[in-house]
């Protein structure tokens, strides 16, 4: 053991006290026991959701040699042994991460595997979403009640898939909208999580699948005015990225996923909206301001832009307009050019210009930070906007070509400076 | 945080409600089997897969279409209650498609419209809730590649048992040639040299 050597050879050459030697031995010691009851908690976690999905997959082979009342009784098997391992967690091992989060992960997937199999006694072709929607209102309570963080993350996963095969995969494709009750319905446990263990990996966990599942669910409200999305889905990444950047950091320093989210989704939304073909269909969608109040894509558009704006003026009041980052206000610019773009083809090289602009400040702010990543973020953001340039028919060739080899040289130029202005520092 | 003895009942109420709902669907398929009537429909079995559910054939049903006079009352996707009945050779047909259930002791299955016919024949074509028979894995593919060699041979007749209460279905057995797919699937592969 190296550090007990380089202890003792402190402490002969009189550089610590005996005592303070002890204390940092001490001090390692408990360290490892905590590492120690990780790995436990992990492999306990690891070792439920193999058990149980294994538990799925046999009960998918179908054993029809079995009699029906046979199979009956083993569709409760795999339910009562989990509630069972559940009930002996909450007498004797309350206090033990793993106990309850390896119990409550093994009955989650004991419930799916009980509901499948009778499903599949029964011949019930119940579509999937359904089938989702029944276990995952199941499974809940053990988020609550074994406070199990592992069975929430998966109960959003689950949730997610139910509205995604509700919604984009099945023939008939209503709007989930009790995937929306089931967010709600784990709100307080992430809640809850953020202000205990803000800086756990499971908030950490949470802060990466919940937004990515709001991300991802949008778009299933659409009915008929799926273009009005688009700018529900712009302030919904301005949301995002002021929440992030509000938040600012945790204590480790690490910008929260809400940023990630904010920015990368701005960014790509905008590339999107930069060619002409989508504005052309917006143009020919004959919205009709009455009947859009009818419409649910309307007024989720309307209640996550005014979310995002308000966020927006708190943000410039407590920090002044100057301090804006460059992603912060892009929403509501683009609010404007799309009211725009319903009327004129002119709102397409308003996104070309808004690209270039946000491309050139964020550089410009990685410049005077001297921060590499957002330096190269920012020229990143106006080659892409150059490559998709690139692929559009409509310039011709030596502008394109001329394009290409200016943002070339500028980036090997940016680059350059901020090294040099570094060495030169360092010097 | 609540106190360990209402963890403990609220953890022992929910166990209940996670019975309930496995149990609730089978004393309600058990009911449907036991006092519903038998219908036959035409069909043909092929042989899909469900990560979470396991090996099922799917089911190509022939008749599913029901005729409507006025097709300005229905959309796709719209909830249907299928009046039932039988043809000469004693197959199930759909007679009538009704916005409520039928007051008499008609049978009917309670659906949703898959799509509208418009031309020819005016109709509402059915999605039938009992399309999936579930078969041990090995046996379902089997199960399609016997039914296919026998319709190319000789034409056979595949057949689908339905037990039908109150709107709702349960598929009890999948017949080639009336004799049930699981001994047919396990004759065939006997036959086999």
């Amino acid at each position: 053991m190296s550090l007990r050597k380089d202890l003792q050879e402190l402490r002969e050459a009189e550089v610590i006290s005996a005592e303070i030697e002890e204390r940092i031995q001490q001090y390692y010691q408990q360290k490892s026991d905590a590492s120690g009851s990780r790995l436990f908690v992990v492999f306990g976690i690891l070792g439920a959701i193999l058990v149980g999905l294994g538990i799925i997959l046999i009960i998918a082979h179908n054993w029809d040699e079995f009699p029906r009342s046979v199979k009956t009784i083993f569709a409760f098997l795999p339910l009562l042994l989990g509630q069972a391992i559940g009930i002996f967690t909450l007498l004797k091992r309350n206090d033990s991460i793993a106990w309850r989060e390896g119990s409550a992960v093994f009955l989650f997937f004991a419930i799916g595997g009980s509901i499948s199999l009778v499903s599949q006694i029964y011949n019930i072709p119940g579509n999937l979403s359904s089938f989702f929607f029944t276990w995952m209102l199941l499974a809940l309570p053990l988020v609550y009640l074994l406070r199990s963080s592992v069975t929430s993350l998966l109960y959003i996963i689950g949730s997610t898939y139910y509205a995604v095969q509700m919604s984009y995969w099945s023939y008939i494709t209503p709007p989930a909208y009790l995937y929306w009750l089931l967010l709600l319905l784990i709100i307080p446990y992430y809640y809850r999580l953020y202000r205990t263990h803000p800086d756990s990996n499971y908030t950490y966990f949470h802060d990466l699948l919940l937004p990515l599942s709001v991300i991802i669910c949008l778009g299933t409200v659409a009915n008929g005015y799926g273009v009005l999305l688009i700018i529900a889905y712009m302030s919904l990444f301005g949301i995002y990225y002021l929440v992030g950047n509000s938040w600012s950091t945790n204590q480790k320093g690490q910008r929260t996923p809400y940023t990630y989210y904010g920015s990368l989704g701005t960014v790509v939304l905008l590339l999107i909206m930069s060619y002409d073909s989508i504005w052309e269909e917006i143009r020919q969608e004959s919205l009709v301001f009455t009947e859009l109040l009818s419409t649910t894509e309307f007024w989720v558009t309307v209640v996550l832009s005014i979310i995002a704006g308000g966020l927006l003026l708190r943000y410039v009041r407590k920090h002044s307009i100057s301090k804006l980052p460059p992603i912060a206000p892009v929403f509501a610019v683009f609010i404007l050019i799309y009211i725009i773009g319903l009327y004129s083809a002119v709102a397409v090289i308003l996104v070309n210009i808004l690209i270039l602009v946000v491309g050139l400040a964020i550089t410009r702010k990685g410049a005077r930070q001297d921060h590499l990543g957002i330096l190269n973020y920012g020229l990143l953001i106006i080659a892409a906007l150059v490559l998709c340039r690139f692929f559009d028919e409509r310039l011709s060739f030596i502008l394109r070509g001329t394009l290409f080899v200016l943002v070339g040289i500028g980036f090997f130029l940016a680059n350059y400076q901020m090294l040099k202005k570094r060495k030169a520092h360092a010097e | 945080m609540l106190n360990k003895k209402v963890t403990l009942l609220l953890f022992i109420l929910l166990a209940l409600v996670q019975l309930y709902v496995p149990a609730k669907m089978i004393l309600r398929r058990e009911e449907i089997i036991a006092t519903g009537s038998e219908y036959k429909f035409e069909t043909a079995p092929v042989d899909p897969y469900d990560p979470f559910r396991g090996r099922y054939i799917t089911l190509n049903f022939q008749e599913t279409r029901v005729p409507v006079t006025d097709l300005s009352d229905w959309k796709e996707g719209d909830v249907v209650y299928a009046v039932l009945g039988t043809d000469e050779e004693g197959l199930a047909i759909f007679t009538e498609a009704l916005k409520s259930p039928p007051d008499t002791s008609q049978d009917y299955l309670t659906t949703q419209v898959e799509y509208i016919v418009e031309h020819d024949e005016k109709g509402l074509v059915l999605m039938l809730p009992f399309n999936r028979y579930y078969m041990e894995e090995f046996k379902a593919p089997a199960a399609e590649q016997a039914y296919r060699d026998a319709a190319n041979s000789t034409g056979r007749e595949a057949s689908a048992l339905v037990m039908i209460k109150e709107g709702e279905a349960v598929l009890k057995d999948v017949l080639i040639d009336d004799v049930p797919i699981r001994e047919y699937v396990e004759k065939a592969a006997d036959d086999q040299p």
